[in-house]
């Protein structure tokens, strides 16, 4: 399925956008468009790619995907706002996610939690660490309860953490 | 098969309805009003907000009247102490965030969560003062729309309203959970040509009409069916009038015509109506100079011209002018040499794409039809050529016209225009909220309006001043109401031939 | 199998048979195992045959509805006038349960026969399976695995895609998931219609869970009567199930066993017991929106639907949580409850505002600000909450709630009556 490129422009007063989709993205998004039969189906993809691209996903970048995709930039808006997965702000080097629902609650998955921000310097949950490197949160079940407490450094899912083994795995990511 | 009626029982009254009828649509038919927020007919299917829980028989759970289909012998119980303690319940949780706004809120007197809270709402907070209510600002969506989000209730009607009906999902519902909004991308703005609907269609006081902020409390309104004048689609439309000024004009339901919405442009096209400068007096021209005078005295000059006349006549006429006016007007100089015409302002059309056949026309004018369909035509140059050399020409309400001729020029409108002041005489008219009256639209559709509020001063609907002059000269009978002058009308004219007001 | 235990001798090892045994994750050396035999047959016979098999199994859904499968696949339509679809359910977001992930990473062709199988069962042309987007480890797993299969042939005409979720447990709601695919917020959509006739993109639809498919394999292989005959209790039950244990046991893992088994000794035998010098308070059976068993209830609870049913509270996805007596119950309900509110759509007025409401109860609660007539409130609310939303996230935060307040009063008063010491701040 072919794909129009959104065209470079230079919104009022702000600097030239650079389109995500553009070469071999472009490419990329219409092998991912031939899997639907519609254009709209690919928007989660099209937004992981972003976000795999940029670290974000911007309003900027909401417009572009929209455009691409023949959507509306607040349907756009919709979609990201609603999947916790999608960064809607710029977030450190290195995004912590630790669960800490029940299951794993029980089993001292707030202190890992705590372990994190102490070793990385971040203030609070969700806040950016001051040199930038590190993004702490809480999140929900991260299906694997059985191996509490489990971790997402980035892509990485790592299991079986506990407070004593943080700063090692801190350390592990520069 | 189409006609295939289903028979159930709804709060004890038997119901007949044709299948696929919802249960909240047949509910009406026994006089049960269904408390709603989600739902509306003009809406695709929501069924998020779960006020409109009811019992129906056999079923284990409450179900939403808004998304079940009606079955034979269905018997449904609105009022049972399931469904009333499960809307309750709705109610108080929709209560719990919303702030206690009434005081100042727009909505009060017209708000559907005020009106069902009393009804069924608990008669005390369980939430306060122990818990906060969220907060978030107000937001200012566009040209004419406020998003109070404290207030929002989260039924969607309007993100429904823009993608299903308007075809352009400029809103959207933003977070999840209890942190969720009506959001709208920084980038867009709701200027929509018919995004004012999602005013009407909130039922709470969260989106609101920046144009009617404060302006009046809906219990202090009048209400009167009428029919826009900004376009030839011939909206129905309601306006509310506040001590006899026009405040707000709002959509009236028509399946055929607008269905429940009206357009941006007729939204805001009432100001007018409410104008100080009008003629309040019939005026005769008099020693070089415009003087007032009654109305005896204004039609006996009339008549004196009339009488015996020769040549040619010749009628400019606004598009907005009633097509009994149009039609009075155009039988007073019947056995004259008689050419009339009208000019209609053009706009941009904007379709409002979700609905058949609906859009801001064009033409902005609501009776362009009706003056066709009266011999009026669109040869507006060359009629105000040949008005040069007619004996007599007369204006209807056309403020910015300037005619020259060498005959005699009689001015009928509302307000005085310079070009008018060479008149031999000027008669002063109500304007459309301030007469019964009908117009034709685009589709030949001839509908109603009524009078919302006084005409000022001597101003008398165009019809009555037409009809006058007619009887002065000896060339008609008076007519003694609008609804005679309809009449009159339907029997001479081809494309109303047989029509009755309804 | 629980990883990475070795399998006890009271499992039914079935679907757990390679996990830990990287070599079954290739596709040869699935092949080598037997694997794609049953695929190849399927596509040989009679779509309705293959429902029939299925449905004389009395395999039903794993993803916590126990719904039939074989019944469930009987409601596509016979006639094929339109593109049929099957969405896999691999959402798995379910506190405590954790099995999918695992067939997953251990099994991915077991879940991609299964899901040809069911396809070929349904006549549909396409798959997508539904991958949680924190599960970057299984759909690396899966990813290669399908590349290998897609580049083996083997699976007809039928296509398969992975589509990645964003986090948001509600997607694992079936019309949800459907609605997530379609690139749209993950509501789920009121029914009727049902999948079956509308479903993705308007489309005649299954949804099936990861473990549910797993199963149809061996059920092609070794027979509807072998897979019937695996019940140890109620005969509306049978095969194995892959119990997610989690919590306060020596040994939390996923175990097989044949349905029926008893609660008790999967805790007390398989799982190790409790920690030292701990006893068990309270489980949760299947998954956190199942409502919670004392200790009484859970020592003389068999897993089966109906085993559990009788106990009062539901075999869900067999996600069993276990809390012992260092537990502060209250705690952990405002935990889950807070969950919820997390997770809502925010569609339902009893769900969007009910959900964050009960949290907030219950943190006051544990602020030591709460009140008796707090039990009372949370009780009218979760009633408020049960059966009248589009979907069950509303009944599933009640569930903990309402039976928390009845099996462990005694720490809510204990709270409430400053018995205890505030662990929140207000």
């Amino acid at each position: 399925m072919s794909v129009t490129a959104h065209p470079s422009s230079t919104p009022e007063g702000t600097d030239a956008y650079d389109p995500v989709f553009s070469g071999a993205v472009l490419e990329q998004l219409g092998e991912i468009l031939a899997r639907y039969p519609t254009k709209q189906a690919a928007l989660l993809p099209a937004l992981w790619i972003v976000q795999r691209a940029r670290g974000w996903i911007s309003d900027r970048n909401m417009a572009e995907v929209a455009e691409v995709l023949g959507l509306t930039p607040a349907y756009v808006k919709g979609v990201v706002t609603f999947y916790t997965m999608y960064h809607q702000h710029p977030v450190g080097k290195h995004f912590v996610q630790v669960c800490t629902t029940s299951p794993c609650n029980i089993c001292g998955a707030e202190a890992v939690a705590k372990a994190f921000l102490e070793t990385t310097g971040s203030k609070e949950l969700g806040a950016t660490s001051p040199d930038g490197k590190w993004t702490v949160i809480e999140v929900e079940c991260l299906g694997a309860c059985g191996f509490a407490t489990p971790v997402l450094v980035d892509d990485d899912f790592i299991e079986s953490v506990t407070p004593d083994k943080v700063p090692e795995l801190v350390r592990k990511y520069k | 098969m189409a006609d295939e009626l289903i028979n159930l029982t709804i709060d004890g009254a038997p119901v007949s309805v044709p299948k696929g009828t919802l249960v909240i649509e047949a509910a009406k038919q026994a006089g049960v009003l269904v408390p709603h927020y989600c739902y509306h007919p003009g809406l695709p299917v929501a069924g998020v907000c779960r006020m409109c829980l009811v019992e129906i028989e056999k079923a284990p759970k409450l179900q939403i009247a808004c998304a079940t289909q009606v079955a034979e012998g269905m018997v449904v119980r609105t009022q049972s102490p399931q469904a009333k303690q499960g809307r309750m319940g709705v109610l108080e949780l929709l209560l719990i965030n919303h702030p206690l706004d009434c005081p100042i809120c727009d909505q009060a007197g017209e708000c559907e969560l005020q009106d069902f809270t009393f009804q069924e709402g608990r008669p005390a907070t369980r939430y306060s003062p122990d818990y906060a209510k969220r907060f978030n600002p107000v937001e200012d969506f566009g040209p004419d729309v406020l998003y109070v989000p404290n207030r929002c209730i989260l039924c969607t009607r309007c993100v429904r309203f823009m993608e299903d009906v308007a075809k352009e999902p400029v809103l959207n519902v933003s977070e999840r959970g209890d942190r969720a909004f009506i959001g709208i991308h920084p980038e867009a703005r709701l200027d929509h040509p018919w995004a004012g609907n999602v005013v009407d269609l909130c039922p709470v006081g969260s989106l609101l009409s920046k144009d009617f902020l404060h302006k009046a409390r809906a219990w202090e309104l009048d209400k009167t069916a009428s029919i826009c004048t900004g376009c030839s689609q011939g909206c129905n439309v309601t306006l509310d009038t506040r001590d006899n000024i026009v405040v707000r004009v709002r959509p009236r339901p028509n399946l055929d015509v607008n269905r429940y919405f009206i357009c941006d442009h007729g939204r805001m096209n009432y100001r007018w109506m409410n104008r100080g400068d009008r003629i309040e007096a019939p005026l005769v021209q008099r020693d070089g100079e415009l003087h007032a005078a009654d109305w005896d005295e204004a039609c006996e000059r009339v008549a004196t011209l009339l009488r015996g006349a020769g040549g040619r006549a010749v009628a400019l006429v606004s598009p907005k002018a009633s097509t009994e006016a149009l039609f009075l007007a155009r039988e007073l100089f019947t056995g004259l040499d008689w050419r009339g015409a009208f000019q209609v302002v053009m706009g941009e059309e904007a379709p409002l794409a979700g609905v058949p056949n609906l859009a801001l026309r064009a033409e902005r004018a609501p009776n362009a039809k009706g003056a066709e369909l009266l011999g009026y035509t669109r040869d507006y140059a060359a009629t105000l050529a040949a008005a040069e050399s007619a004996a007599i020409v007369l204006v209807l309400d056309e403020p910015d016209l300037v005619v020259r001729t060498a005959g005699t020029l009689i001015y009928v409108g509302t307000v005085l225009p310079d070009g008018a002041r060479a008149a031999t005489v000027v008669l002063p008219i109500a304007n459309v909220a301030e007469e019964d009256g009908t117009f034709v639209n685009r589709d030949g559709r001839a509908q109603r309006y009524f009078q919302a509020k006084p005409a000022p001063g001597m101003a008398r609907p165009a019809w009555w001043v037409f009809s006058e002059l007619a009887a002065a000269a000896g060339r008609g009978e008076r007519i003694a109401s609008a609804d005679e002058a309809f009449e009159r009308l339907s029997a001479s004219v081809d494309g109303l031939r047989g029509l009755v007001p309804a | 199998m629980g990883y990475p235990h070795k399998p006890h001798p009271r499992e039914t090892v079935v679907l757990s048979k390679y996990f830990g045994d990287a070599d079954a994750r290739t596709y040869k050396g699935w092949v080598k195992r037997g694997g794609y035999e049953m695929l190849a047959q399927a596509l040989t016979m009679e779509p309705a045959k293959v429902i029939d098999i299925v449905k004389e199994s009395g395999l039903r859904g794993r993803g916590g509805a126990g719904f039939p499968t074989g019944l469930k696949w009987s409601f596509m339509p016979k006639e094929k006038k339109k593109p049929h679809y099957l969405c896999v359910n691999a959402d798995e977001s379910e506190p405590g349960t954790f099995k999918d992930r695992e067939i997953m990473r251990w099994t991915p062709h077991a879940l991609l026969e299964g899901s040809a199988i069911a396809a070929h069962a349904i006549q549909a042309e396409v798959v997508y399976i539904y991958i949680r987007g924190e599960f970057t480890e299984p759909w690396t797993y899966m990813e290669r695995a399908l590349a290998e299969a897609s580049a083996a042939k083997v699976f007809g005409a039928i296509k398969i895609y992975l589509h990645r979720g964003a986090g948001a447990y509600i997607c694992g709601e079936e019309t949800a998931l459907m609605n997530s695919i379609e690139g749209k917020r993950g509501n789920p959509r009121i029914k009727p219609p049902f999948p079956a006739a509308a479903g993705l993109f308007g489309m005649p639809t299954t949804i099936n869970n990861v473990e549910t498919l797993a199963a149809v394999p061996p059920i092609l292989k070794q027979g509807a009567a072998w897979y019937k005959g695996l019940s140890l209790s109620s005969p509306k039950s049978t095969g194995t199930k892959l119990f997610s244990v989690c919590g306060h046991v020596q040994k939390p893992g996923n175990y097989e066993v044949t349905m029926g088994f008893p609660l008790k000794d999967l805790v007390y035998e398989l799982c190790g017991g409790m920690r030292s010098g701990r006893t068990l308070k309270a489980c949760i059976p299947g998954g956190s929106s199942v409502p919670i068993l004392n200790r009484e209830e859970t020592e003389s609870c068999l897993l089966d639907y109906e085993g559990v049913v009788e106990r009062g509270s539901m075999l869900g996805s067999g996600g069993v949580i276990v809390f012992d007596d260092s537990a502060d119950m209250v705690y952990q309900i405002m935990r889950l409850a807070r969950f919820y509110a997390h997770e809502s759509c925010a569609q339902c007025t009893q769900c969007r505002e009910g959900t964050a409401w009960t949290t907030k109860i219950l943190e006051r609660i544990l602020a030591g600000q709460g009140k008796m007539a707090d039990l009372d409130l949370l009780l009218d609310l979760s009633e408020n909450m049960t059966g009248k939303t589009i979907c069950v996230l509303s009944d599933s935060c009640a569930a903990p709630v309402v039976s928390g307040i009845k099996r462990f009063k005694n720490e809510f008063e204990d709270y409430i009556a400053g018995r205890r010491k505030p662990v929140m701040v207000a």
